[in-house]
């Protein structure tokens, strides 16, 4: 007998011939199997006589005579499942209880498979509530998208929206054509009086146009017209809703009234409704005065908004303006270094790295989710290797490779779900918690964090996602297991290796996704961590601050009200000591360029940069500041008296290498300073400041009563002094100016721990986005091992009957899960350094190359994917051999 | 030499004659057919299938698939009753025709 080839898959040329006639699936596997097993035989019997390749050559020939078609047409017993059919809503709803029927059957698969794709689902849609409410929805007014802001860019300098300067704003509202309304504003703080006490509140100064802009209608009166901006126009005010209710406890009748701000009276003309907003927490609208002898780049910088009018688009508006800039540039001395760049509102008006945090966050939840889907693909893969038999028969039964497709699918939708039931309800929690967090301060007017009906939008298409992601591959696998060898394989060895490889690789997946994810919550731990522990070097504790704004009058007034505040600060019961000065050590100190008497400089960007800060002599005591070296500030140092500072340690070291600073003199401000020369007196250690990059700057303080002007204070006590003390010093405050607002008031440690909220929050969400993956990926890793090693009992069995010990089995089992865990660990290692640099924004004293983390991040995960192999593995020692042998 | 249109007319015959004395599966038809007339008349698969099918949609044979030990599972035909009769009746008009045309052409058996 000549050698040849049996490998001639009969089975399939069969198949390939008769899939044309579309035929009843079972009708196909008869014949099938009834022709490939005559050629198969006959091609034996041939191949021995002509050789393996004519047989196969005439062998196929046959096969493709026409007459074959009236077999086939024969065999035609039943109808071809319909796809109309298939997808009836009644066959749908069959396969819907049939997947419940079957997953109540197995509560475990069940009940984990709902509770990893409600986590995922849940953290996405906290995440993307958390971005829809503050990237995406938009401004709270009518078709927002339309609503934009020209930006003046300059980037020359690197500068984003320095302001338009009024003479620019002006020529641009005479010319453009782009928008249908048209305003400039910019905000500030103002003093109101009147009522119970005087308090200081956010104001903007608008032009008309910014009211056409909005599409806003007043509660009660009007809004702004153009008259409103002229030069000689009355002074007219626009009222928030919440200071009509609280000031003019909600009388209609205050249109008309006189109010008073920063000193100034202004008849109101309108309240707006409770919902209006705008510019953020403005609270009193005042007109902005048009001066249309401003030449272009004079004037006040303004933020410019305009509606985009209907058929104009952002490129177009930016081409105008560009073209308008032009002739701008033509009308001054010399031409302008910024550019006008017409953007929407909200992107125009965030910081980039807002964008780049908030969908780098997204990025990370969807990675969760990812990990979710992974898990229950693993399950469903487990599953439907475990009904394979099941799957043939219902195959061998009729029942099409589309429908065996759906059933999978329509268990894992039914999965999906639950899961987003169960995730809507965690995301709903998730974001009162982030609403909670979330600091005041940085919210913006427009943001709207909650589950909006587009959210909800969200919850199905990640629902869908889920479905997909987690059902397909299962179903995949369903609709290949070859039915006739299923019904005969009894233990289902082939495809279950099969199945086993595509777990594993899912696995590895999930491994590199935690590993990437875990990264990203060790630099952010890490980051918190350090911030937790930074020692301040200045006491924080029971000292109390708030801010003052003295009323409008000349300087020497200001002065000796400041001066009388500082003198009577120290007669309030309880308070130990007391400070006065222009911020506060760690959060609200100056910055400010400087130069060095004797020293040269080629440019202003050669000028030093330092931390400033003026005080009164209370600061040593109030904070606990000791004097390294020379004095502090004294009483001494007042107007008439030779200017001093005092320096911190970093300066010394950063300008001085180290040597004695006492006796130079330096000046603040850049090469047009007309500031006074100051002469270093001491040396103070380095204050902490609440930045992300440079906790340990240098600093400059200097004497607060030499400072030639003074108009807004802050001020500090400490002693038995907490928020209660705010009554007593407003009460201090009011007898000795009853028009001057006290406000701000906070404790020093509150006032520290505000600038580093984004930090705590997304760093704790982080490390909740870390945990869970971390704990999905190894429940995943687990399922799998534990998977590979019960297929192997029989092996394992034998193996141990011939005398392999414990130790063998378990380095056995565990040597499959090492290499998924090495190569996961390393791709998801290299992910998370790229995400890190993607929040590096919010790092707190952390190089994103600090490698203490990756060495915590894989030895958490190592640790955990280690035990996940081994209690597999020691399951499978304690395996009777006998039981195992026996087993099929 | 047959024709084909003699071969057709004969196959079904010999198929039913050859089911006659015991269950046989489609290969094992084909492969006797060939041997017993050495050659002369021969089937393949997709000549002999379509001629199984019709037998067994006029009922004259069934097919079933059948399971013997050590042996793969086959799908076997048999003659049903109808069959046979219809065997009967073939049978006597062959008996009639080639005697009809041995009075014609004067050809004797051998």
């Amino acid at each position: 007998m000549p050698d040849h080839p049996l490998t001639y898959d009969w089975r399939a040329m069969v198949r390939d011939r008769l899939r044309a006639a579309k035929l009843h699936p079972q009708d196909e596997a008869e014949l099938v199997e009834e022709m490939a097993q005559h050629l198969e035989e006959q091609f034996r019997d041939l191949a021995a006589s002509v050789g393996a390749e004519a047989a196969h050559e005439r062998l196929a020939a046959q096969l493709r005579d026409q007459s074959l078609d009236e077999a086939v047409a024969r065999r035609r017993r039943r109808a071809a499942p319909s796809r109309a059919r298939a997808w009836s809503s009644a066959s749908i709803w069959r396969d819907v209880r049939y997947g419940f029927r079957s997953l109540r059957r197995s509560p475990g698969v069940l009940a984990a498979g709902t509770a990893a794709l409600a986590l995922g689902i849940g953290l996405t849609t906290m995440m993307f509530s958390v971005v829809y409410g503050t990237l995406i929805k938009g401004l709270p007014f009518d078709d927002p998208s339309r609503i934009a802001y020209v930006a003046y860019t300059d980037p020359q300098h690197g500068m984003f929206d320095g302001g338009a300067p009024q003479g620019d704003f002006q020529r641009f509202a005479a010319r453009q054509r782009s928008f249908v309304g048209f305003g400039g504003l910019y905000g500030g703080t103002a003093t109101i009086t009147g009522g119970d006490r005087p308090d200081r509140i956010a104001i903007a100064r608008m032009t008309a146009g910014v009211f056409d802009v909005l599409e806003v209608r007043p509660m009660l009166g009007r809004v702004f017209v153009p008259s409103d901006n002229q030069p000689d126009a009355a002074p007219a005010a626009i009222l928030g809703y919440a200071i009509w209710r609280d000031r003019y406890a909600s009388d209609s009748s205050v249109i008309g009234r006189a109010i008073r701000v920063s000193g100034k009276s202004y008849t109101v003309i309108g309240v707006m409704s409770e919902k209006f907003q705008f510019p953020d927490l403005a609270q009193i609208w005042l007109p902005l005065q048009l001066n249309p002898s401003l030449v272009p780049s004079k004037g006040q910088p303004l933020n410019i908004v305009g509606r985009l009018r209907p058929g104009v688009d952002y490129a177009s508006a930016n081409a105008e303006f560009r073209g308008l800039m032009k002739q701008l540039d033509a009308e001054r001395a010399k031409p302008a270094t910024e550019r006008p760049v017409v953007l929407p509102y909200v992107r125009a008006t965030l910081p980039k790295r807002v964008y780049t945090l908030l969908y780098s966050m997204l990025a990370a939840v969807m990675l969760v989710l990812l990990v979710a889907c992974a898990n229950v693909t693993n399950l469903l893969l487990d599953r439907t290797l475990g009904r394979s038999r099941e799957i043939g028969i219902r195959t061998a039964l009729g029942a099409s490779r589309l429908s065996v497709v759906r059933q999978s699918l329509v268990e894992s939708a039914i999965l999906a779900a639950l899961a987003a039931i169960v995730g809507t309800v965690l995301a709903y929690v998730g974001v009162i918690l982030f609403n909670g967090a979330f600091g005041e301060s940085e919210r913006r007017f427009w943001m709207d964090i909650r589950l909006h009906p587009a959210v909800l939008m969200f919850v199905v298409a990640m629902a869908v996602l889920a479905t997909l992601v987690s059902g397909l591959l299962p179903a995949i696998q369903a609709a290949r297991l070859d039915v006739s060898s299923i019904l005969k394989d009894e233990s289902h060895s082939a495809s279950g290796l099969r199945v086993g490889r595509m777990s594993r690789l899912i696995v590895g997946f999930e491994l590199a996704l935690s590993s990437a994810l875990l990264v990203g919550a060790g630099f952010l731990t890490k980051s918190i961590v350090k911030l937790r522990s930074v020692d301040p070097r200045f006491v924080t504790a029971s000292v109390f601050t708030a801010r003052l704004t003295a009323s409008p009058a000349d300087s020497l007034k200001q002065r000796a009200f400041f001066e009388s505040v500082e003198r009577e600060l120290g007669t309030v019961p309880g308070v130990d000591a007391s400070y006065l000065g222009n911020g506060l050590p760690g959060s609200r100190m100056s910055a400010d360029r400087f130069q060095i008497e004797g020293r040269t400089y080629k440019g202003d960007r050669d000028y030093g940069r330092t931390r400033t800060l003026a005080v009164t002599p209370g600061f040593f005591a109030t904070f606990g500041v000791p004097v390294l070296k020379g004095r502090g500030i004294t009483a001494d140092d007042r107007q008439g008296a030779p200017p001093v500072a005092v320096v911190n340690e970093a300066f010394v070291r950063e300008n001085f290498r180290g040597a004695d600073p006492i006796g130079h003199r330096l000046r603040l401000g850049d090469s047009d300073s007309k500031a006074d020369w100051v002469t270093i007196v001491g040396v103070i250690p380095t204050l902490y400041t609440v930045t992300m990059d440079d906790p340990f700057p240098p600093a400059v303080v200097t004497a607060l009563w030499q400072e030639p002007r003074l108009t807004t204070l802050t001020l500090a006590v400490r002693g038995r002094a907490d928020a209660a003390s705010a009554p007593a010093i407003r009460k201090l405050v009011a007898s000795l100016d009853p028009e001057v607002p006290v406000y701000a008031a906070s404790t020093m440690t509150e006032e520290l721990d505000r600038p580093t909220w984004t930090l705590r929050l997304f760093g704790n969400l982080f490390i909740v986005f870390g945990i869970v993956s971390l704990v999905l990926a190894t429940i995943g890793l687990y399922a799998v091992m534990a998977f590979a090693a019960s297929r192997r009992v029989r092996e394992l069995g034998i193996r141990m009957a011939l005398g392999a010990s414990s130790r063998d089995v378990v380095r056995l089992v565990s040597r499959q899960g090492a290499r998924q865990i090495i190569l996961g660990l390393t791709v998801g290692i290299g992910l998370g350094m790229l995400f890190v640099r993607a929040i590096r924004a919010v790092l707190f004293d952390v190089r994103p190359s600090d490698p203490s983390v990756f060495v915590l991040v894989v030895g958490v995960l190592a640790t955990s994917a280690f035990v996940a192999c081994i209690v597999p593995a020691l399951r499978a020692t304690r395996v009777d051999p006998l039981i195992a042998l026996r087993s099929e | 030499m047959l024709t084909d249109e003699l071969k057709k007319g004969s196959a079904e015959f010999l198929i039913l004659s050859l089911l006659e004395a015991e269950p046989r599966h489609g290969y094992e038809l084909q492969k006797l057919i060939e041997s017993r007339s050495k050659g002369v008349i021969s089937f393949h698969v997709a000549s002999l299938y379509p001629l199984l099918y019709r037998l067994e949609d006029r009922g004259w044979i069934v097919g079933r698939w059948v399971e013997k030990a050590g042996e793969r599972r086959r799908r076997f035909y048999r003659l049903t009753a109808s069959g046979k009769d219809a065997l009967e009746a073939q049978r006597d008009s062959w008996r009639e025709f080639v005697a009809a045309i041995n009075r014609v052409s004067g050809v004797r058996y051998a």
